[in-house]
């Protein structure tokens, strides 16, 4: 019998004939990666043949689970979408929300695995009567959303779509999976669905799922959701993640015009701080939340715009585009794409560096120009002209571009840097350099090391290598429970805490010693898939740009993060780590890893 | 005096805070205090190092010696000063410490008088500072007999545009011997100074952003605006380092911007 709020088995889909198996999953594997991003790695390297292509048929996707997922326990309505990225050609986990979480857990099943490719443009249906695929030619070419909607209009409101848009369908290596307006983002997960011609995938509940103690869920659940209203979530609450912006530019830490500087002198163009007020229209939240984060603005035309922190970075300070109409509606345009918009960003804002440079002959791509931010995003979005080299990422078009233009390439193992500037925050330039899904925040949060004012920010030491372990850590635990991290401020003790949750749910006897264990077999499992998939050591690392041009802070001092600053802290994140000097795995860790472990 | 005056209250905080906090703005490293034996000293950070000096009334050079015997682990110069110089700003002490380079001492003398206590020392002078020491030799005046010394008068202060923006007077050199020459520092308005809020902060309380407040810690500054600082709320100075304790110390010009703890995104 499964754990409490496990089914214990993961369903294996074959797309070329919607045939089905399933693969059962021992305690000791889902305790040891819980389920989300950790289970997904776990399945990741029992599934994907080594060294498989991203885009190839065999490459498998899952859609993971988690223990928490159908709880009354606040922001746990997630779910995690796992590959190999096409963009970095290592492993990738991305995370959306909602009702698709419930539902696909609902089937029955902690894992639902992609593989093959079909024949047409095809949906994938998962419910109680088992798997099958439906045509989606009249659903090729559709926004996620558009997909969506028909399909449940179609198939009925108990279904539940998580869909890819335009660009997923063309392959493009950062184009996104999402379920109602949330996206799976990062990491180009849209192309490997695009890749096997699925549209989309559909499950609808067909079974129950208990927690081990009802009563002890429910008492958390109460007591969480209370804390959820205090002011550790104010500001997710009250203004978004927008707020970071002119914070973040009053601090030298926000990323303007390709990383050229760290402070946007048109920033309070952008600023939540005034926007809400003017634009505001509503406020929204995910299944199963209490926080409610998302802050609806009101774009040109009145179209209505999900914003947030980053992609108003990516697409505006990055680009040096103030326009808020301009940077709406690229934000409005890449969801209806399909695009991740930091890594738009950031490859638009590498390829206007190189158009001012005359690298490339594109002479109407500028900074600061919104037309041509949104031209550039059309052009990816249908792979046409310039869009066919942008759709593969700065990494690949720096390559073929050349003439030194990989030195201003924002990005870490391919995938483009988030609004969190490394040379003024250099805990977290170290969890940006070593994270195995590249330049992420979410997966290493060690900003807030940063910010907590217990580090010197630009001066990065052991301190900051501490710091990084810490929120790498915390983030393995919080993405495969799976709980919003817009959640970890109101954990005073935040493994403790995260191991009670699971005992009550699972029925296990879970600690803080051994959920810490776990959060570092999750980190070193990644780490071990991306070395199979031909990782070295010199993909923990931050392009020249960063580690060879001073930024200007606000207050006139200069910051900087030199090579050896960084290879330093690298070098100390592998001891902490328990790693070779080389960065890979011990013996031990790989015994660890539970990878022989099957039913 | 009639209370230690490391220990004189200075806006909610103490004196030796106060001097700690700015020595530790205008210099690039840890700030180091030297006590006398069995001192005790009002609280201060973690990161203050403290130490004691191990003989007791053998004058300023045996404090100098020990300081600067600590100090030596860490830098080739140091900053020194005294614990009663309430109006001490840190372009101050970047200024000397900044003119250290190729003599073994930088030496205000301002006002007229030499300031040891205000001054900044090649930490290499600790052996023959213990030599002078041994030959009864304590003044500091011994001291600048035998080393390399520049001597900073009014005039080469004030060239330095930033100090003479924000310390025209040379205040710095200010200090407290008396009850009432504490009373009249006490009773000088705090430093005006620029603050800023953001995201949620600035729904909180009616003061207009920028706001410019008369604030001589980060407590009072996030109080002159309604704020209380709590976990959930940090500091940037000067668009700089990111603060979070209370007690730093502020002086004229200081921008503080104050924001959400939890810099998500």
């Amino acid at each position: 019998m499964a754990p409490g709020g496990y089914f214990g088995r993961a369903l294996l889909v074959d797309v070329e004939d919607a045939g089905a198996e399933v693969l059962p999953l021992a305690d000791d594997v889902l305790r040891g990666y819980l389920g989300g991003a950790g289970l997904g790695a776990w399945l990741m390297h029992r599934l994907a043949p080594a060294r498989v292509a991203a885009l190839a048929p065999e490459a498998p996707l899952a859609f993971c689970f988690s223990p928490l997922v159908g709880t009354p326990l606040t922001t746990s309505a997630k779910f995690a979408v796992v590959a190999k990225s096409p963009l970095t050609g290592m492993l990738n986990d991305a995370l959306a929300s909602s009702h698709f979480a419930i539902a696909g857990k609902l089937t029955g099943h902690d894992a639902i695995v992609v593989r093959g490719a079909c024949s047409e443009p095809s949906v994938l249906l998962v419910d109680g009567d088992g798997t099958r695929l439906e045509p989606a030619g009249d659903l090729w070419g559709l926004p996620a959303d558009e997909a969506g909607r028909r399909l449940r209009e179609r198939l009925g409101k108990a279904w539940r779509v998580a869909a890819i848009g335009p660009a997923g369908e063309r392959l493009v290596k950062y184009a996104t999976l999402s379920h109602d307006g949330r996206h799976a983002g990062r990491g180009g997960l849209g192309a490997v669905l695009g890749s096997k011609l699925l549209k989309a995938v559909a499950v609808r509940p067909c079974t129950k799922v208990a927690p081990a103690d009802p009563a002890a869920v429910l008492a958390a659940a109460r007591d969480l959701r209370a804390r959820s209203f205090g002011p550790a979530t104010a500001k997710y609450r009250e203004l978004g993640t927008l707020a970071n912006l002119l914070a973040f530019n009053a601090i030298a830490t926000l990323p303007t015009r390709n990383f050229q500087a760290a402070t946007f002198s048109e920033a309070p163009r952008l600023a939540a701080e005034d926007l809400a007020e003017a634009r505001g229209v509503a406020r929204d939240s995910c299944a199963s939340c209490s926080i409610g984060c998302e802050h609806i603005y009101r774009g040109a035309g009145g179209k209505q715009v999900r914003v947030e922190y980053e992609n108003v970075f990516a697409l505006g300070p990055m680009c040096g585009v103030s326009d808020p109409d301009a940077v709406l509606d690229a934000s409005h345009r890449c969801d209806e794409l399909g695009l991740d918009t930091i890594s738009a960003g950031g490859t638009i804002a590498w390829a206007m560096e190189c158009a001012e440079r005359g690298l490339i002959d594109a002479p109407w791509l500028r900074f600061g120009d919104g037309d041509a931010l949104l031209r550039a995003l059309e052009e990816i979005g249908a792979r046409q002209g310039l869009g066919a080299l942008l759709a593969e990422g700065s990494r690949a078009a720096a390559r073929e571009v050349g003439n030194g233009s990989e030195a201003f390439a924002a990005q870490v193992k391919g995938l483009e840097l988030p609004g969190y500037e490394p040379r003024t925050l250099h805990a977290m330039a170290l969890g940006l350099a070593v994270n195995a899904r590249g330049a992420d925040h979410n997966r290493s949060g060690a900003y807030e090391a940063d910010l907590s004012g217990r580090v010197d920010r630009i001066a990065g030491g052991e301190p900051h290598v501490a710091a990084a372990i810490e929120t790498e850590d915390r983030a393995a635990i919080m993405d495969s429970l799976i709980l919003c991290k817009f959640l970890r401020g109101v954990f005073d003790d935040p493994m403790a805490e995260w191991a009670e949750l699971l005992s009550s749910v699972s029925g296990w006897d879970v600690d803080a010693e051994e959920l810490q264990a776990t959060a570092r077999r999750i980190v070193l499992a990644k780490r071990a898939f991306n070395a199979r998939e031909g990782w070295m050591r010199a993909d923990d690392g931050l392009p020249a740009r960063l580690l060879e041009e001073p930024v200007q802070m606000a207050g006139g001092r200069t910051a900087a993060l030199t090579p050896e600053r960084l290879d330093r802290m690298i070098e100390s994140y592998y001891q902490a780590r328990g790693l070779r000097p080389s960065g890979l795995l011990q013996s031990h860790q790989l015994d660890d890893l539970r990878l022989e472990a099957l039913v | 005096m009639g209370t230690p005056k490391a220990a004189l209250e200075w806006h909610g905080s103490t004196l030796l805070r106060h001097v700690v906090g700015i020595v530790a703005r205008g210099v690039r490293g840890p700030v180091i205090v030297v006590r006398a034996p069995g001192q005790l000293l009002p609280s201060l950070s973690d990161d203050i190092e403290i130490i004691e000096d191990p003989v007791e009334g053998r004058g300023p050079l045996q404090g100098l010696a020990a300081g600067l015997a600590a100090a030596r682990r860490h830098a080739e110069g140091a900053y020194v000063s005294s614990t009663d110089m309430p109006f001490l700003h840190p372009a101050f002490v970047r200024h000397v410490a900044g003119a250290l380079d190729g003599v073994d001492v930088a030496l205000p003398k301002a006002r007229g008088y030499p300031q040891p206590l205000a001054a900044a020392y090649r930490t290499d002078l600790v052996d023959t500072i213990e030599g002078l020491i041994k030959q009864d030799r304590l003044r500091p005046a011994h001291l600048f007999e035998v080393s390399r010394v520049r001597r900073l008068d009014d005039a080469e202060l004030l060239a330095d545009p930033i100090l003479a923006n924000w310390d025209p007077n040379l205040d710095s050199l200010l200090n407290v011997n008396e009850p009432g020459d504490y009373q009249d520092a006490r009773a000088r308005p705090a430093p005006e100074v620029t603050v800023r809020r953001f995201g949620v902060l600035r729904r909180i309380g009616s003061a207009p952003d920028p706001a410019q407040v008369h604030a001589a810690t980060l407590a009072e500054a996030a109080r002159e605006i309604g704020l209380e600082l709590d976990a959930h709320i940090v500091a940037a100075l000067n668009g700089d380092q990111i603060m979070r304790d209370g007690d730093v110390p502020l002086v004229a010009g200081d921008s503080v911007a104050f924001l959400s703890a939890d810099g998500g995104g």
